[in-house]
């Protein structure tokens, strides 16, 4: 049962990246764009990500159940020690989602949606990059896990596993990250004067993944991160990340031939494999402190807990995955899969 | 303030705010699809114009009720880790459960808002009675896991450790299901007044009379028959704690000495200092009765139990007192308007409609009033005579600075959420019906 519990976990984040992450992306694309391509992004967006849009962040809350009820230590150290930045998650979750609401669903359309469409672009930059810092400090090899609070400071216990170098690089990664995943979505949802904007888009995004990810990887390299130097030697890893720079040229080929399907697919693949990649790279030591790391298999909860939560979980996907594809293919989202 | 208080009211106010959302995301979808049938019924444009403008509702609600609740799924976890930490792994199926229904509800609801004209009338009325189900699913899953910690079960309890979990068995603890069904006929009693109160006010300002009266007729429905079914349900919940919880309710009556054939105290001032209740209306034997069915039953007093296992008396007792004083004021609303639909010449008062107007707020303001009595009445425990809440703090200080953020957030979202209701009902006023 664990592992059926371990793949809920892993399909979670994946499609929680995906989703989620396109669907921030959607607000970052939007913060770079010229003033009439904001509100043609901000209609191409809303025509294909409305009815999925409350769907694609439920992903986040099955993840932390998961983690709360299969792993419960594992959970436990990561808000303890990353309180701050995951404050500021849910602080920008709230405004997005409420700026979201606000700009589609106010009965009025007048200069207050100049407001809205501020506070949904702003937050749809920072939380990604806050999620990406919480990320980067259970990484980051400067977590301090300890039971004798007294003897660390505020700033060495709580500020600095988030506010340094690498945490904020793997932040910056991820928003990238999203620009990318949405830039490319949107090339297929476009008619043909505009895709060439998001065919522009779409090569920066890509370069701008690139750049920051070799920066990620450079950093952690030069300040000797154990992370980073794992996943340098990690022979999988090694083999994922050389796929997906292999991955890289068709990319770049399908979106200049603006190719739907392809890009996509390309696009979700190469998030996948830096996912994994990153995954492999110290598994399962999912959290690196200063003095210790944390294996997320040890933390596991008891065998009945894992039972029943693997049943649960199987006879949610059971309900759930049907009811969601059907959405999909009802409002002609999901016409990849078709042609 | 210490960091023990201060993570404490941010909890409270969370739910304070994450409650009246949930409920009316939970609940006005109903409305809707009853607005809707009678569309499809009648093809009256009237109900058509009524089941857009309620979806709408419904949308708002429902997205700042997620983003709420998601707020809150973290913060269990960041204000209250070592509680997370024992309590994950034995109550998260109805977490786990909820947030199933809720991803049901997503689905569905991606459906019907955005289902006019693109499939069949008959799976898009559906798909709004899967978002009511579901909703009100994930409503009664979530008062398993604070039913657990008023009854814990489902785990042995062994020198500080967690053994031999059960899942299943802490998800069906003894207290779910009275606490479920109080707090879904509040649900719908807290709502449906809410909702019918808004509709009254317009027809008391004369706009748009036809709709608001039909939106009124169908709110008040399930508000009224809900209030009405409420204190059987009361009832049952008092029995319940006088079991499993006596030193809640002894503290939500304010009964100190422990007596047999006790008196049911109404009102009164309560000192905690000198552990005594003055100015309050007796009525004799009725507490004994109520919480045990036999007017000669001993109920045990505070004072029979040590100090610090005690909850604050006065909050508990007053807010007891605002919950069934409230309760029973829209019982009586509930019974007011069934007569009404014999008397239609009550319609055409403006009192009438005054007066439902001013009932709005007060189903929520009851509800609210009940969970400071179940959630300060459990104080000082997080889990009924296993944890205390002091122990399940985060370590991490300054949490102040965290409270005072959400009330500025919420603060600022509560704000901006009424300004969009206004815009809402504006709007649908200034509608030209065909």
């Amino acid at each position: 049962m664990l592992n059926v519990v371990l793949f809920f976990l892993a399909t979670s984040l994946v499609l929680y990246v995906i989703l989620a992450g396109a669907d921030f992306g959607a607000g970052i694309v939007e913060l770079f764009s010229t003033k009439s391509n904001q509100a043609l992004t901000k209609k191409t967006i809303y025509r294909v990500m409305g009815p999925v849009w409350e769907a694609n962040h439920i992903w986040i809350i099955i993840l932390i159940v998961i983690l709360w009820v299969g792993f419960p230590d594992f959970y436990n150290v990561l808000v303890v020690y990353l309180h701050i930045p995951l404050t500021l998650v849910l602080l920008g979750i709230t405004m997005r989602g409420v700026a979201f609401v606000f700009r589609h669903y106010d009965a009025y359309k007048d200069k207050s949606q100049i407001l809205y469409d501020w506070l949904f672009r702003i937050s749809s930059l920072l939380t990604p990059i806050f999620l990406g810092m919480t990320a980067g400090s259970m990484l980051s090899g400067k977590l301090v896990i300890t039971d004798s609070y007294e003897q660390y400071t505020f700033y060495d216990l709580f500020i600095a596993p988030w506010l340094n170098g690498f945490s904020i690089l793997v932040g910056f990664f991820f928003a990238a990250l999203c620009a990318f995943l949405t830039s490319i979505l949107l090339i297929g949802e476009s008619d043909i004067t505009n895709r060439k904007i998001y065919v522009r888009k779409s090569k920066y995004a890509t370069l701008m993944v690139i750049g920051l990810g070799f920066l990620v990887l450079c950093f952690g390299f030069i300040n000797d991160i154990i992370f980073i130097t794992d996943f340098i030697k990690n022979p999988y890893t090694i083999v994922l990340i050389i796929l997906s720079a292999l991955l890289i040229l068709p990319l770049l080929r399908s979106i200049k031939q603006a190719t739907k399907v392809l890009s996509r697919t390309l696009a979700g693949l190469q998030v996948i494999l830096i996912l994994f990649a990153a995954m492999f790279a110290h598994f399962p030591y999912l959290i690196i402190a200063s003095n210790t790391e944390m294996s997320l298999l040890e933390t596991v909860a008891p065998e009945a807990v894992i039972k029943v939560l693997g049943i649960t979980l199987i006879i949610g996907g059971l309900v759930i995955l049907p009811g969601l594809f059907h959405l999909l293919k009802s409002f002609k989202m999901i016409k990849v899969l078709e042609s | 303030m210490d960091n023990l208080d201060a993570a404490r009211l941010q909890m409270a106010f969370t739910l304070i705010f994450h409650i009246v959302f949930a409920c009316i995301g939970m609940v006005m979808p109903f409305f809707m699809i009853i607005a809707h049938k009678k569309w499809l019924n009648t093809r009256d444009p009237i109900f058509l114009k009524l089941t857009k403008s309620w979806q709408k509702g419904v949308a708002i609600f429902f997205v700042v009720g997620a983003v709420s609740g998601t707020a809150l799924s973290f913060e269990l976890g960041l204000l209250w880790p070592e509680f997370m930490k024992h309590a994950g792994p034995i109550i998260g199926m109805p977490f786990s459960l909820e947030g199933a229904a809720f991803f049901v509800e997503a689905v569905a609801l991606g459906f019907y808002l955005y289902g006019w004209g693109r499939i069949s009338e008959k799976f898009h009325w559906f798909t709004g009675i899967i978002v009511g189900l579901s909703g009100v699913a994930s409503g009664i899953l979530v008062v398993s896991a604070n039913g657990w910690m008023n009854a814990p079960s489902g785990f042995d309890y062994v020198n500080g450790e967690f053994l031999n979990i059960d899942p299943v068995q802490a998800l069906l603890n003894p207290a779910w299901f009275t606490q479920a069904l109080h707090m879904t006929l509040a649900a719908f009693t807290a709502t449906g007044f809410a909702v019918a109160g808004i509709h009254a006010y317009q027809i008391y300002k004369k706009r748009q009379v036809a709709l608001h009266k039909k939106a009124f007729k169908i709110a008040i429905t399930f508000g009224a028959i809900a209030a009405i079914l409420q204190p059987i349900s009361g009832d049952l919940s008092a029995k319940d704690i006088a079991k499993r919880q006596p030193v809640k309710l002894a503290a939500m009556e304010a009964h100190y000495e422990t007596k047999k054939g006790a008196p049911l105290y109404i009102g009164g001032l309560v000192d905690d200092e000198k552990e005594k209740v003055s100015y309050k209306i007796e009525i004799p034997k009725a507490l004994s009765f109520l919480a045990f069915g036999d007017f000669n039953a001993e109920v045990k007093g505070l004072k029979d139990y040590p100090k610090d296992v005690r909850p604050k008396v006065s909050i508990v007792h007053y807010a007891f007192q605002t919950m069934v004083g409230v309760g029973t004021l829209l019982m009586l609303a509930g019974f007011l308007f069934f007569i009404s639909l014999k008397k239609m010449s009550w319609w055409k008062n403006k009192s009438f409609w005054l007066l439902f107007s001013i009932l709005a707020p007060m189903g929520f303001i009851a509800l609210e009033a009940g969970w400071i009595v179940t959630e300060v009445g459990r104080q000082p425990w997080i889990i009924h005579n296993i944890m205390k809440t002091k122990d399940a703090v985060t370590p991490m200080p300054g949490m102040i600075y965290s409270f005072y953020m959400y009330i500025i957030l919420y603060g600022v979202l509560t704000v901006a959420v009424t300004w969009l209701m206004i815009r809402q009902i504006k709007s649908l006023n200034q509608a030209k019906l065909a």
